[in-house]
């Protein structure tokens, strides 16, 4: 196990290296930096100016002196500073990160309490009424991107009740049932669409493992349904379940920019967009950065929870 | 009986009196908060570094002006202009010096007094002042002042602009929303992230990207004013949400300029209650040639250029109605300066399409184009969708008379530099005035070799027209000066007008005394604004 672990954290320790070499340099492939955009929005280019703000934020330096001078700063805890916003980055980012964490959980919370249940029910009853209309339900909303059913809510709840949640972040401490209400529609459109994905996928996994012999004969033995469901078939089906949870949730902290966009919820993923229009090298970098090191860990989380979910699993051995 | 009827009879009359009618007899109330709308975070605080309205808008009620044009009047002139920090002016010496006397009860949000210092700091700064230390990032505004010799601040409270020569138009570009007055107290850089004015609301809290809120300023040297306990700026960034949160009554005014006519129409349709004011934005569209190509030496290419295009079509198709015909400044009833309609419908341009049509065919096939050989141009814009809009219609009606032109969509931070460096054979480009005047316009666009001056144009015999028209003190004379340059500029093809677009503000009926003016970036000061709930 120890192996194992220490393996997978090379991996994932490479991996980010990569990862900070890709988003270094596919930033700067993309035409124009942020004083170029300072000049383009003041409609003139004075060289003289241009040159000492490039100085300034230290875009005159060779690109591996940028990169060395980043990975240098991030060793030492420092994000830089935001060009934009000309304040430390962290001080734009730390504000950020619990919102989109939070809208993350409660998505993936949504998906699994609507998406497993239904999974199972829909295996359980297959081929009956309930079953198709779960699997139209889960067909649709895998068709139906979130961004526009998150449109569609705010516009039905305008037009039919006139009120929309809160513009502005409520923080739970300040106004709690302001502060659920701002996050439960967004989570319900970013949680429908993955419950979807996750009930086609325990419901295929479940229908594999109900045509077992041992479930067979637990049916046989006479014990009750919910426990050769929930205690014999669930708990073997769920490896495949696991899997699609620990990506979607990769997948939710940085897939979440539209989401964040239309219900106006100040998380990372909708100012990483900002950051990448403005070039705010600094911002975007670390914000990446951060998307990786989520799903990196994600990864590692699911195929740790396999050797606990199934014993007959080994980590280090061949 | 008889008399519930007339009641009624007059209760409808007096509902259907305008709005700002029955505002004006209104008592305003204080108290409230304002929530207005941003389309996206300031670049920063610092007006003085941007040219944004995203910037201007929420900060000016942090700040105050020397001048600044009456927020209760929809139309800005010289005649508008009422004093905020300068108690009173004067013009002296022949109109080359400029002599502001100043409130002596001002303070600044951290409590040290203002004094001429400050503004002698600010416009130094500005100018970029050899000796001066405080140096602004970007200082898209030095050429406003570059007629200024000198600022006298020996006694603290009074102020005299030294210029080389009389200018009028000094003082209405000082009454723009961009000429605020900066605390010489305060590092210049750090006004970029915080702001500390004399204005009539304090910066409470900034949460970047997402909330600007201000409170009330209780030590406003304004007696009674601002009405509003504070205003709460929500950076809303899609479109959809934004209109959506006017409706749900989560906000009380949407972003300036932003709102298209088709938008307004349909919230309105939603919500009859809430108020439609139609204004000018002080921004027009225009068609670049440019001048430094060889092709365009011969005038009969860019005069074809301009019969193609049929103006009442490029309202109706490119801004959907939401715009109006005009040169190069801002027409009437909107603009102070713009060529009386009946002139300008006399421009090459501005006539019957289809006979138009026909003699810019004849143009070109005099310049050697036709069916075998048709001439080819590619017509750059930036690449958001209002520019693509109107340079795709443009494409269109170039089309019908021979031209093949084609489309490129040049991204916003390339556009300018692209623009600068000359690098476009023709453009299709918008341009916003910060005032309604001559001379912000005419020196930033029109003038030899000046930064924005994108075609290449240059008339020494303008120039000197330029400069004539803004030392005259008599304002009708310099209004036919200003109207006989627009019909040169235009006959010479300096930019190929196509019109002035128009915004739309829609508001809730209990917000009071915000006035749309001609620019919209002079009336964010939300001193005067009230709400009646």
């Amino acid at each position: 196990m120890r192996v194992y672990l220490l393996q997978r954290l090379i991996t994932a320790f490479l991996t980010l290296f990569g990862m900070s070499v890709v988003i270094f340099v596919l930033l700067r492939l993309v035409p124009e930096n942020i004083v170029d955009i300072l000049f383009a929005s003041a409609g003139f280019v004075n060289p003289a100016a241009k040159e000492e703000i490039s100085r300034e934020l230290g875009l005159d330096q060779p690109i591996p002196v940028q990169y060395g001078r980043w990975l240098r700063d991030l060793t030492r805890g420092d994000l830089g500073k935001s060009y934009r916003y000309d304040v430390p980055a962290w001080q734009v980012i730390k504000p950020r990160l619990p919102v989109t964490a939070e809208l993350a959980v409660l998505a993936l919370l949504v998906a699994v309490f609507l998406g497993v249940p239904s999974g199972v029910l829909s295996a359980v009853r297959q081929d009956s009424l309930l079953d198709y209309v779960l699997r139209i339900v889960g067909l649709a909303g895998l068709s139906m991107p979130s961004f526009w059913l998150g449109m569609v809510i705010i516009l039905f709840l305008v037009s039919w009740t006139g009120w929309i949640p809160s513009m502005i972040y409520v923080s739970p401490f300040e106004d709690l049932k302001a502060h659920l209400l701002q996050f439960l529609f967004p989570a319900l459109a970013v949680g429908y669409r993955s419950s979807a994905l996750i009930m086609r996928i325990t419901r295929s996994s479940m229908l594999d493992v109900l045509r077992e012999d041992y479930v067979r004969t637990a049916w046989a033995k006479g014990q009750r349904q919910w426990v050769v469901v929930f205690g014999h078939a669930l708990a073997n089906a769920t490896l495949p379940v696991v899997t699609v949870i620990g990506i979607e949730f990769a997948f939710m902290i940085g897939g979440l920019v539209v989401t964040e966009t239309v219900f106006n919820l100040p998380g990372v993923a909708r100012y990483l967009v900002d950051a990448i229009l403005w070039r705010d090298y600094p911002i975007v970098q670390n914000l990446v950065m951060f998307i990786a090191i989520v799903v990196v860990l994600a990864n590692l989380t699911v195929d740790l929870l396999y050797g606990w979910l199934d014993p007959r699993i080994r980590y280090g051995t061949r | 009986m008889e008399w519930r009827i007339w009641t009624f009879v007059v209760c409808g009359i007096l509902t259907l009196l305008p709005g700002s009618a029955a505002d004006s007899a209104q008592t305003p109330k204080s108290g409230g908060v304002l929530n207005a709308t941003l389309i996206e975070a300031p670049p920063s605080f610092s007006i003085h570094d941007e040219t944004t309205i995203s910037a201007v808008w929420p900060t000016m009620p942090c700040y105050n002006n020397l001048v600044l044009f009456d927020p209760l009047k929809k139309q800005e002139d010289l005649s508008t202009i009422i004093g905020e920090l300068a108690e009173r002016w004067s013009w002296q010496d022949e109109g080359k010096s400029l002599v502001f006397f100043l409130r002596k009860d001002v303070k600044w949000h951290d409590g040290q007094p203002f004094t001429s210092k400050d503004v002698k700091h600010t416009f130094d700064t500005v100018r970029e002042v050899e000796g001066v230390t405080a140096k602004l990032r970007v200082n898209p505004r030095k050429l406003w002042y570059e007629n200024v010799m000198s600022i006298d601040a020996r006694d603290p409270y009074a102020v005299t602009f030294r210029l080389k020569r009389a200018q009028p138009s000094l003082l209405l570009m000082l009454a723009s929303g961009y000429a605020p007055v900066y605390p010489s107290h305060v590092p210049v850089p750090e006004l970029r992230t915080k702001c500390v004015g004399t204005g009539p609301f304090k910066l409470k809290e900034y949460r970047q990207g997402e909330l600007i809120e201000f409170v009330r300023n209780p030590d406003y040297f304004v007696r009674g004013r601002p009405y509003l306990d504070g205003i709460r700026y929500t950076i809303i960034k899609e479109r959809g949400t934004r209109y959506s949160a006017l409706q749900a009554g989560r906000q009380d005014i949407p972003f300036p300029w932003e709102v298209a006519k088709t938008i307004a129409e349909t919230t309105r349709r939603a919500l009859p209650q809430l108020v439609l004011v139609e204004a000018s934005t002080n921004v027009n569209d225009h068609i670049i040639v440019n001048f430094r190509r060889p092709l365009f030496k011969d005038p009969k290419i860019w005069k074809a250029i301009n019969l193609a295009v049929d103006r009442k079509g490029y309202i109706q198709a490119g801004r959907q109605g939401a715009a109006v015909i005009g040169g190069v400044m801002l027409p009437k009833p909107y603009g102070v300066w713009g060529l009386p309609e009946a002139e300008q419908m006399k421009l090459p341009g501005f006539g019957d399409p289809a006979k138009q049509k026909a003699e810019a065919k004849k143009l070109l096939a005099e310049a050697g184009f036709g069916p075998s050989k048709p001439l080819k141009i590619a017509v750059s814009t930036r690449a958001i969708p209002i520019y693509v809009d109107i340079a795709s219609y443009i494409i269109d009606q170039l089309k019908q008379v021979g031209i093949e032109a084609t489309l490129e969509q040049v991204e916003t931070g390339v556009w300018h530099p692209k623009m600068s460096r000359g690098e476009f054979e023709v453009a299709l480009n918008l341009t916003g005035i910060g005032p309604d005047d001559p001379d912000a316009n005419f020196y930033e666009n029109f003038k030899c070799g000046s930064l924005r001056n994108y075609p290449g144009y240059c008339n020494e015999e303008i120039d000197s027209l330029i400069e004539k028209q803004s030392q005259t003190a008599d304002q009708k004379k310099r209004l036919q000066l200003v109207n006989d340059l627009d019909k040169r500029l235009q006959l010479d093809g300096a930019r190929l007008m196509l019109g002035w677009s128009k915004e739309y503000l829609v508001t809730w009926p209990h917000v009071k005394n915000l006035i749309p003016h001609q620019s919209i970036y002079n009336y964010g000061r939300m001193q005067e604004v009230w709400l009646d709930k």
